[in-house]
């Protein structure tokens, strides 16, 4: 018995132990294994989170916050999310799923919100919806008397507003500089802003392994105002000389559906894409209207007196428009070496919108409406051959046609213009179309040398399709210019040609070090219809001094330069260089003469350790224009009446990046991004005959400038596997220094410009955030 | 008393057990690795599994990794069969991706065997496969997330060639590139197109009116250089100048105009700046500010009757 007992206990302990111990060494090994899974499924599952936290902006400011939602000043809710999932993500562990979906959302504590899911079941279908929020902060300064609401088409002043009696280059201290203490206390504050609701859905279904079909709609909302200027002539009296001017909030009330439906064919040797697409604008406005309190005493007695309300101008906001277009496109593979793409697409683009009623023009309108109608048509075709492996070949055409057959009609305008007379004016649906040829060569000349050379050519033409527009002018034109014009034409540059050489080489150096340069030469010729007349234009304003050609009119040499060099020197280290340079010359009397650019880009990244890089760039670019025009209207331009302009702008930016992960034992990753930039544009008017110079015509412009520091900054401790904290901080700076605010300053010299006091967007703004990210698999 | 020490034994199992399975309660995935090792992927992953420093599994998170559609490639199916590879690891495989590696035209060919037509249509004599940008100069295989894919991270993608872009996105006046919500290939296919500058349309134009149908028309009351060409005034990747000019009018319109109305003036200074209280023509409505667009603010066109001269 007790021998059993011994036996039994032995035996018991024995496997007990044996078992214990077995088990406990195998669990390091298990361990091992599963820390290996867990590996694996760290690298093949998919990993979802979800963010949620606050951050603070420290002061409002419409700027900083234009694009980013972070426009106001105080807390702001910190939300993403992205949710993946599906049987596909089992493929490495054998399973043969095809769906997957996701849930994604941005910055859903802002206006700039977007969220969006997609299912599908690979290879044979995906759907997709998504909703994209994106609020455009204008101004937080903009100030107006007009009663209205942001996104409202209806502008009013309370008759006790009393009218502003402005006259053309009237006294200090008249018409906008004389304000009444009541006409300023009606100025109010109005944050201006645009806003965009994307609303996206979309489906693809592929029916075989040649065959798949796709459906695309997107729903766009867009509510707010913009602001614009508006003339107010005749005055409030019906007085037609002077122009009077204030800015207002320009509703954008408007909703675009945009459709898009293709098939898709791939075979062999071919692919095939046709489809369908229709966008459809809409405006919830037809016009703008808002009250005219201007009147324009000449300095003496008002002529009249404003009874009840002031009276209404009017102007037509965007009209609705459609365009529906069929596109066809596809490739056919001759053989490995040759292929042949192309596409063809044909669209109309119509609108045919009421016009409105404006009581300022007393005549009939020729036509209710435009029934304006653009056909658009392209083709392009392009055949590539690369025979030898170090030649490639290529030579395409294009052809692009605006076919504007909308018809024209005389419509009379009214005296919105000092001094200029009345008169009928003719609208001119403008066309054109472009051909262009292009040659290109690419050889290989050994294994470290490439060098390409391509040809182009292009052939523009322009006209006026309609006889009408392209005939008319006002009787006015030879009785106030004699001799200046015997016939008209609509379209001052009929044609232009433009050839186009350029070369590039490459060199792969060895070390890493891999150069690039290259040069191309065009040279435009133009056209010139020397009879060109605007028929939009009353009298002599729709004519051009004599030699002066618009500058995308204009013949011209163009040549730019570039060049680029990349040093790999080692897998921690690389340093690259790149510089451009254009040069334009036009071939104009007066007009833009020339005009020069110049970049320069260095950028160095250093990976200092594993987890470590520090990037850094350095940009700079310079642009200039010079500018010759007459301040003569006359056939003769005499040499005094010459001034010239100069622009020259200087842009600078600096950028530097560290990142450095696994601090703190693996739990700490920083990043740390810098970025400056100051731009600074200067004009420059000089007169011809010195002699003539005042403050007012001649002379150089208060620097444009613009100077922006932001730095941004994001700590992520990882808590646990599962748990990670966030810290984030942006500070950005912006010193603008702008002459174009002063005008719109009340006091301001030009007293019949209304003022808006907007302020030039200075600010420096922190925003410092706090979340916490969870993530699962 | 056998069954008592049945009892003792399994109660012993169970602990050992109870001791291993802690390991299994760390990542329920144990074992997951075997069937793949049967695939055809097999012969790579073998060698090349977690333990790379390149995250190459993570290609089953992609479209790329799903084995239940039958167009998913194989390792194989992209760096080739690499039979000197699988003989000798110290030799490459036959489509080494990436800078320095293969010929990009392998490269590519390796993408585009599948990837034919859809937006690569024009690919072929584009201007990136012409200057020998291949697919992953951009787009990143094995990564579970493609930057270039994601609006947040693509700019950042482009920037690495296209440095100019990158400083102009910094100006004062940009388009929401540097917040995320607006991303490069929203106007430009990259993969080759029929438009200019890889536009994804055919036009600059019909490139525009995708987001500001708005300015489309007809109108009854055009303007001649906005029906050709946006980029005529306008300099979409960012400006000194807002919104996005060029120049800033009065000079930007003296660029087309010398005739009408004021635009033969001569403008310095006083007018285009003026002072406040200063008599004497200081400031002038045509030259400061909006300048012309005081008055001339319908500048992508008027549908108004009264409308011609753009300022209604």
């Amino acid at each position: 018995m007790t021998t059993n007992i011994d036996r039994f206990t032995f035996s018991t302990i024995a496997h007990a132990v044996r078992y214990a111990l077995l088990a406990m060494a195998a669990a390091p090994l298990v361990a091992t294994a599963a820390d290996e899974d867990a590996d694996v499924a760290s690298l093949t599952q998919p990993t979802s989170s979800i963010e949620v936290g606050a951050e603070n902006v420290s002061s409002k400011s419409a700027k900083f916050g234009e694009y980013n939602g972070l426009n106001k000043s105080g807390a702001a809710f910190i939300g993403n999310i992205d949710l993946r999932g599906g049987d596909a993500y089992q493929s490495f562990q054998g399973g043969m799923g095809t769906t997957r979906w996701q849930v994604r959302g941005t910055d859903l504590g802002t206006t700039s919100r977007e969220i969006g899911g997609t299912v599908s079941s690979q290879g044979r279908w995906d759907l997709g919806v998504s909703y994209d929020q994106l609020r455009h902060n204008i101004t937080d300064s903009y100030q107006t008397p007009f009663q209205g609401s942001l996104g409202g088409n209806s502008l009013t002043l309370p008759a006790s507003f009393g009218v502003i009696d402005a006259t053309d280059d009237g006294p200090v201290g008249s018409g906008t500089q004389g304000l009444t203490a009541g006409q300023i206390a009606a100025f109010h504050a109005v944050d201006v802003y645009t806003e965009r609701k994307n609303t996206s859905f979309n489906a693809g279904y592929r029916l075989d392994r040649q065959w798949n079909f796709e459906f695309a709609f997107n729903h766009l909302d867009q509510s707010g105002a913009k602001l614009i200027s508006v003339s107010m002539s005749p005055d409030a009296l019906g007085n037609g000389a002077g122009e009077k001017t204030a800015t207002l909030m320009n509703p954008t009330n408007y909703r675009t559906d945009t459709f898009e439906l293709a098939a898709n064919w791939i075979g062999e040797r071919a692919h095939l894409r046709a489809s369908y697409y229709a966008s459809l604008f809409k405006d919830g406005y037809h016009s703008l209207s808002w009250s005219n309190p201007y009147i324009d005493s000449g300095g003496a007695t008002p002529t009249g007196t404003i009874t009840g309300n002031f009276p209404l101008n009017v102007f037509a906001t965007t009209p609705d428009n459609s365009v529906h277009q069929l596109n066809l496109s596809g490739g056919y593979e001759f053989t490995s070496a040759t292929r042949l793409v192309g596409g063809l697409s044909y669209s109309r683009n119509t609108q045919n919108i009421s016009f409105i009623d404006d009581p300022l023009l007393t005549s009939a309108l020729p036509s209710g409406s435009l029934n304006g109608l653009v056909i658009t048509k392209h083709a392009d075709l392009k055949l590539t051959n690369q025979t030898s492996k170090d030649l490639l070949l290529s030579a395409g055409v294009k052809y692009n046609e605006r076919d504007n057959q909308t018809p024209s009609n005389v419509f009379d305008s009214f005296a919105s213009i000092a001094g200029d007379p009345w008169g009928p004016v003719a609208n001119a649906p403008v066309s054109n179309k472009k051909l262009q040829v292009e040659l290109d060569g690419s050889y290989r000349i050994d294994k470290k040398q490439t060098l390409r050379l391509s040809y182009a050519y292009d052939d523009v033409k322009r006209w006026c399709n309609n006889a009408l527009a392209n005939n008319f002018q006002s009787s006015d034109v030879l009785t106030n210019v004699p001799n200046y014009y015997t016939t008209t034409a609509c379209v001052q540059s009929p044609q232009s040609r433009e050839n186009k050489l350029a070369a590039n080489y490459r060199l792969k150096a060895g070390q890493g070090v891999n150069f690039t340069a290259g040069y191309s030469y065009a040279k435009r010729r133009a056209d010139f219809n020397t009879s060109y007349y605007n028929p939009m234009q009353t009298s002599a304003e729709g004519l051009q001094n004599f030699g002066f050609v618009p500058y995308f009119d204009a013949s011209r040499r163009d040549q730019i330069v570039k060049s680029g060099l990349n040093w790999q020197a080692n897998d921690r280290f690389n340093l690259g260089l790149t510089g451009r340079f254009i040069d334009t010359k036009y071939d104009s009397t007066l007009g833009v003469q020339k005009g020069h650019g110049l970049a320069l880009n260095l950028d160095a990244a250093y990976n200092y350790a594993a987890g470590g890089v520090v990037s850094a760039y350095l940009s700079g670019q310079r642009r200039q224009r010079d500018l010759l025009s007459s301040a003569d209207k006359s056939p003769l331009v005499a040499p005094g009446n010459l001034w010239s302009n100069h622009l020259d702008e200087d842009s600078n930016t600096l950028g530097i990046t560290a990142k450095h992960r696994g601090l703190m034992g693996g739990r700490l990753d920083l990043t740390g991004d810098l970025s400056y930039s100051l731009s600074k544009t200067t004009y420059s008017t000089q007169l011809q005959d010195p002699t003539q110079c005042t403050d007012i015509n001649c002379g150089d412009l208060p620097v444009i400038k613009n100077e922006v520091l932001r730095l941004k900054f994001t700590g992520v401790y990882h808590v646990d596997k599962a748990s990670k904290v966030a810290l984030s901080g942006l500070y950005q700076k912006l010193k603008s220094d702008d002459y174009y605010y002063s005008a719109y300053q009340l006091g301001y010299t030009d007293v019949t410009v209304l003022p808006t006091n907007q302020l030039a967007p200075n600010h420096s703004v922190t925003a410092a955030g706090i979340s916490y990210i969870y993530s699962f698999r | 008393m056998e069954s008592f020490t049945r009892v003792v034994q399994a109660a012993a199992l169970a602990c050992g057990l109870a001791l291993a399975t802690t390991a299994f309660a760390v990542e329920p995935q144990s074992g997951a690795k075997a069937p793949v090792q049967s695939s055809g992927d097999a012969v790579c992953t073998r060698c090349h599994d977690e333990s790379e420093s390149k995250p190459i599994l993570a290609i089953y998170q992609t479209k790329h990794g799903v084995r239940g559609d039958s167009r998913t490639p194989g390792c194989q199916s992209c760096h080739g069969a690499s039979e000197n590879h699988l003989r000798d690891k110290a030799l490459p495989v036959d489509v080494v991706f990436g800078d320095r590696k293969s010929e990009t035209r392998a490269q590519d060919d390796a993408c585009l065997k599948c990837h034919k037509g859809g937006k690569r249509t024009r690919w072929d004599g584009g201007q990136h496969q012409a200057n020998d940008v291949a697919c992953t100069s951009c787009h990143v295989v094995h990564a579970p997330t493609d930057k270039v894919t994601y609006k947040k991270t693509q700019a950042e993608v482009c920037f690495t060639c296209h440095q100019e872009q990158r400083a102009d996105v910094q100006k004062v006046s940009a388009h929401p590139i540097d917040a995320g919500k607006m991303v490069c290939s929203d106007c430009h296919n990259t993969h080759g197109s029929a438009g200019p500058k890889l536009l994804k349309m055919n036009t600059v134009m019909e490139t525009c009116f995708t987001c500001h149908a708005e300015k489309r028309g007809p109108f009854l009351w055009e303007h001649q250089p906005v029906t050709e060409d946006c980029t005529n005034c306008h300099t979409p990747h960012g400006s000194n100048i807002t919104p996005l000019l060029k120049s800033r009018a009065p000079f930007l319109c003296d660029e087309c105009h010398d005739g009408p109305h004021d635009s033969p003036n001569a403008y310095g200074p006083g007018a285009a700046v003026g002072r406040q209280g200063s008599g004497g023509g200081y400031g002038d409505r045509s030259a400061a500010g909006r300048a012309c667009m005081n008055c001339h603010s319908m500048i992508h066109g008027s549908n108004s009757p009264s409308g011609a001269f753009l300022h209604r």
